[in-house]
């Protein structure tokens, strides 16, 4: 399998335009204020609105038209890093590599007598924590791409998720990491829904796979591991469960396991509802959110109650790891997956991960992960974990969120909404920020 | 009495020498559970089952049963917990009654479906509401029609011995079907009579090697997806399914055989004899008869005794395997005799009978002889089946044999009491 990238991602709608990236590279890259000499640059389109930027910087391309059109062999890919290096030495200054890049991401740096290029600062890019307003990332999730993607994808392929699930996402990226010693609980909803466990004798998945009831799959889960720890064997039991049957028909056998320390990782794929069976409310629907049992019509704008809280109370079950997660902000899921599963060798461990569902929550189904990140940019959703040793953190904190209203915009199952009933839910993100970090703050250590 | 000491053919089969105790029919459950060695149990508490639990819990400190025992918070969890062991490959064992049965049921139903052999001890108690935490079959009557094989006791020797049988029962690779074992809450369950312990070795000779889930696993070194969705109108779906289903009607069938071995071969090995499907007492000479099913089989042989005595030609037929429903051996049993009532210790709501009362319509149908019957209600709700109760019973009987006409209401045994 090819190599992945780390790569610098600029988003438009968050640039003002004020060029501090421009300074930071000049800075770092020649040591002078002279912001013509930045590698990055930012222009305003022709008659541009207050915020209306593009990006002029190199891509480090996968098929680089300025190493093509090089005729001095100055301009070469790097197999390791990604990053395309000019060499001083080889370049003849014609400049044709400027006339072949799309991007302008190679430019004469008319100060230096030659042309120069973004370098990433050998992967610390000087402009990225320059940027006040977070329009620029370093993207470093290839790292990932590169350690897993060659390992098995223990689901099939063509599995019958909705376009653009995000849970489907997960399970391939979890399955992998957790491999085939693995035995797999899915409830009832979505994940056996696409095929998990199959239909008619068919499956769709290479590890021990079951369903068991939506009421039961923490104890079924114990009981498959308890009985191999009596035999001696390493079984890792893994449950990837809906929100409705964890939060709600489920929660008295996941409350007992937990209290049990019954050794799995239960992870739990919150899209908000039960989303398989038609898209009705579950008790991790949020506050005003459209769903087929809360629907909008004369007297109703939705759902009128918050949702309940579910990684919360599992910390009050003092598991040995509670963490929530984002398929959005990858590098931390995976982070969080490893310690999930060690902690599952000696206690329980629950993973809450949002899941943005673009059929339940009617958005296009190529801005999944666009929802996903608005859910934490905004503080909708908070990325923290906890253990009894360490008690809770944050792992992504937001100290500028943006308003809810971005996030609620996004999709349909807000479009009813009153503004009255987005000040709800604005107050309630508010309070539920403060509500975490007073945990973070008495460290919860219990 | 049930026990009978088998004439010994050769001495090296002789079982080895048992202990003699007092226990009740909890604890006889519990030391029945433990000579099986089961892997894993699970429990939860409930009147009158409680002090079944506790002596699992307390056989397991004092170490001396080898099992894993989870304390679920729950009869549903209980039950779910055992479903997963069983697929990991785990001999599993758990006992509840009324309303943690009720409780229990959304897995309960699941576990027969999924041919996992595990054994329930039922200790036996009536359906709420009218509240109640007493005695009567309520609760296994209710689940009767759930896919699990259902015997039940009339003495607490009988509880111990059956209790072990029901894992070599449940277990044969022609039934792979759940065991309940129902014993009746307070008179069983907290009765306590002289019981003979079987030796261990003995026991382990009889159980043979564990083997539970050859036929479905959830094992990595096994891979495989356990109860994909079937059904429906695509595919294969329907056959499927019905696959499925009718693998389980023949496991409900093949188990008539497989329980009258399996207690042919207890008797053998450990000496003491049951009868597996049917009883008959005093039947053969019997001109009508009397049904029975656990614990108010002592009270009615005694009353038979004292008919017979005074020159009624009367027996009786207890039910031990209720579910499947022993219908050849029952025919056999009711071929004997011209009239019959039939006792039971729960109500059939839907026919205004007893149910046991209700199924044995259809072995007398099946019998294609018309034999005048009719169903008598006793013991609800803890309420005594003493030996006048069942005197009652033999006189009404009697008079349908004489031509009086079959009442088309139950009589309440114990609507004065």
């Amino acid at each position: 399998m090819g190599r992945a990238y780390s790569t610098i991602a600029f988003d438009p709608a968050k640039c003002d335009g004020c060029g501090d990236c421009m300074k930071a590279c000049a800075q770092a890259k020649t040591g002078t204020d002279d912001v013509a000499r930045s590698r990055i640059q930012i222009y305003g389109r022709g008659d541009a609105t207050e915020k209306d930027f593009e990006l002029a910087l190199c891509r480090q391309c996968a098929d680089p038209k300025c190493v093509t059109v090089c005729p001095a062999g100055a301009l070469n890919k790097d197999g390791t890093t990604g990053v395309i290096g000019w060499d001083a030495s080889k370049c003849v200054d014609c400049l044709l590599c400027t006339v072949g890049c799309a991007y302008a991401g190679i430019a004469l740096d008319e100060t230096a007598g030659h042309v120069s290029k973004c370098d990433t600062c050998d992967g610390n890019p000087a402009c990225v924590p320059a940027c006040p307003h977070g329009a620029l990332k370093y993207i470093t999730t290839a790292n990932i791409y590169n350690e897993v993607g060659d390992w098995e994808d223990l689901f099939a392929p063509g599995l019958a998720g909705c376009q653009g699930c995000n849970t489907e996402l997960l399970m391939r990226h979890t399955l992998r990491r957790v491999g085939p010693d693995t035995v797999l609980a899915t409830p009832p909803g979505c994940v056996p829904g696409m095929g998990s466990v199959g239909f008619n004798g068919t499956t769709g998945t290479k590890i021990p796979v079951f369903h068991p009831l939506l009421t039961n799959t923490a104890a079924m889960l114990a009981g498959i591991k308890r009985q191999y720890k009596r035999v001696g064997r390493e079984v890792q039991a893994l449950a990837i469960a809906g929100d409705g049957g964890a939060s709600d028909v489920g929660f008295q056998s996941l409350s007992g396991a937990a209290e049990r320390g019954e050794q799995m990782l239960f992870m739990v794929v919150d899209n908000e509802g039960y989303m398989n069976t038609g898209m009705q409310r579950s008790s991790c629907t949020p506050y005003g959110a459209w769903t087929s049992t809360t629907p909008v019509g004369e007297t109703s704008r939705g759902k009128t109650q918050d949702a309940k809280n579910l990684p919360l109370i599992m910390v009050n079950h003092r598991c040995a790891y509670v963490a929530t997660a984002s398929t959005a902000y990858m590098e931390d899921l995976y982070e969080k997956l490893d310690k999930a599963i060690a902690a599952s060798k000696t206690g329980f461990a629950y993973l809450h991960v949002y899941s943005p569902c673009t059929t339940g929550w009617r958005f296009p189904s190529n801005l999944n992960m666009e929802v996903a990140r608005k859910a934490v940019e905004t503080n909708f959703v908070m990325l923290w974990e906890y253990t009894p040793q360490e008690g809770l953190h944050f792992t992504k904190s937001v100290d500028n969120p943006l308003p809810v209203t971005d996030y609620l915009k996004a999709m349909g199952r807000f479009r009813h909404l009153e503004p009255e009933q987005v000040e709800h839910i604005q107050k309630k993100v508010v309070e539920n920020q403060k509500f975490v970090e007073r945990m973070t703050e008495h460290a919860h250590v219990g | 009495m049930t026990t009978a000491t088998l004439e010994k053919a050769a001495a090296a089969d002789a079982p080895r020498k048992q202990k003699v105790i007092l226990a009740e029919g909890n604890e006889a459950a519990a030391l029945g559970v433990a000579l099986a060695r089961p892997d894993m149990v699970s429990v939860y508490p409930i009147t009158p089952q409680s002090s079944l639990v506790e002596h699992l819990a307390k056989l397991i400190a004092d170490g001396r049963m080898d099992a894993d025992i989870v304390d679920a918070e729950g009869e549903h969890s209980v039950l779910s917990v055992l479903q997963g062991g069983a697929l990991a490959g785990a001999r599993t064992y758990t006992a509840t009654c009324g309303p943690g049965l009720a409780f229990m049921f959304e897995p309960y139903f699941r576990t027969p479906g999924m041919r996992l052999p595990i054994v329930l001890t039922i200790v036996t108690r009536d359906g709420i509401t009218p509240q109640s935490v007493w005695g009567g079959h309520q609760d296994a009557m209710t689940v009767r029609e759930a896919g699990w094989i259902q015997v039940y006791c009339e003495n607490v020797q009988e509880v111990l011995d059956t209790t072990v049988m029901a894992f070599k029962i449940a277990e044969h690779h022609d039934v792979m079907l759940p065991v309940n074992v129902c014993l009746d809450g307070n008179y069983l369950s907290y009765g306590a009579s002289r019981v003979e312990l079987p030796d261990q070795a003995d026991v382990d000779e009889f159980m043979g090697e564990k083997d539970v889930n050859w036929h479905v696993a959830l094992d990595p070194l096994r891979p495989m997806a356990v109860d994909p969705l079937t059904g429906g109108t695509t595919g294969k779906g329907p056959q499927t399914f019905v696959r499925y289903r009718k693998g389980q009607c023949r496991g409900m069938q093949n188990a008539l055989a497989v329980i009258e071995e399996v207690h042919a071969d207890w008797a053998k090995r450990i000496g003491r004899s049951f009868a597996p499907l049917v009883e008959e007492y005093r039947l053969e000479d019997a001109e009508f008869a009397i049904m029975t099913l656990g614990s108010m089989t002592g009270a009615a042989k005694d009353a038979i005794d004292e008919a017979r005595d005074a020159g009624k030609k009367v027996g009786l037929i207890k039910i031990k395997t209720f579910s499947p429903f022993p219908v050849d051996a029952l025919m056999k049993a009711l071929a004997k005799v011209r009239a019959l009532g039939v006792i039971d210790r729960s109500v059939g709501f839907r026919w205004n009978c007893g149910p046991m009362y209700q199924e044995t319509l259809g072995v007398l149908y099946r019998l294609g002889r018309h034999i005048p019957s009719m169903s008598f209600i006793g013991g609800l709700a803890g309420a005594d089946i003493t030996i006048p109760h069942v005197h009652r019973v033999i006189a009404d009987t009697e008079a349908l044999l004489n031509g009086a006409t079959a009442p088309t209401e139950p009589v309440w045994l114990n609507e004065k009491d």
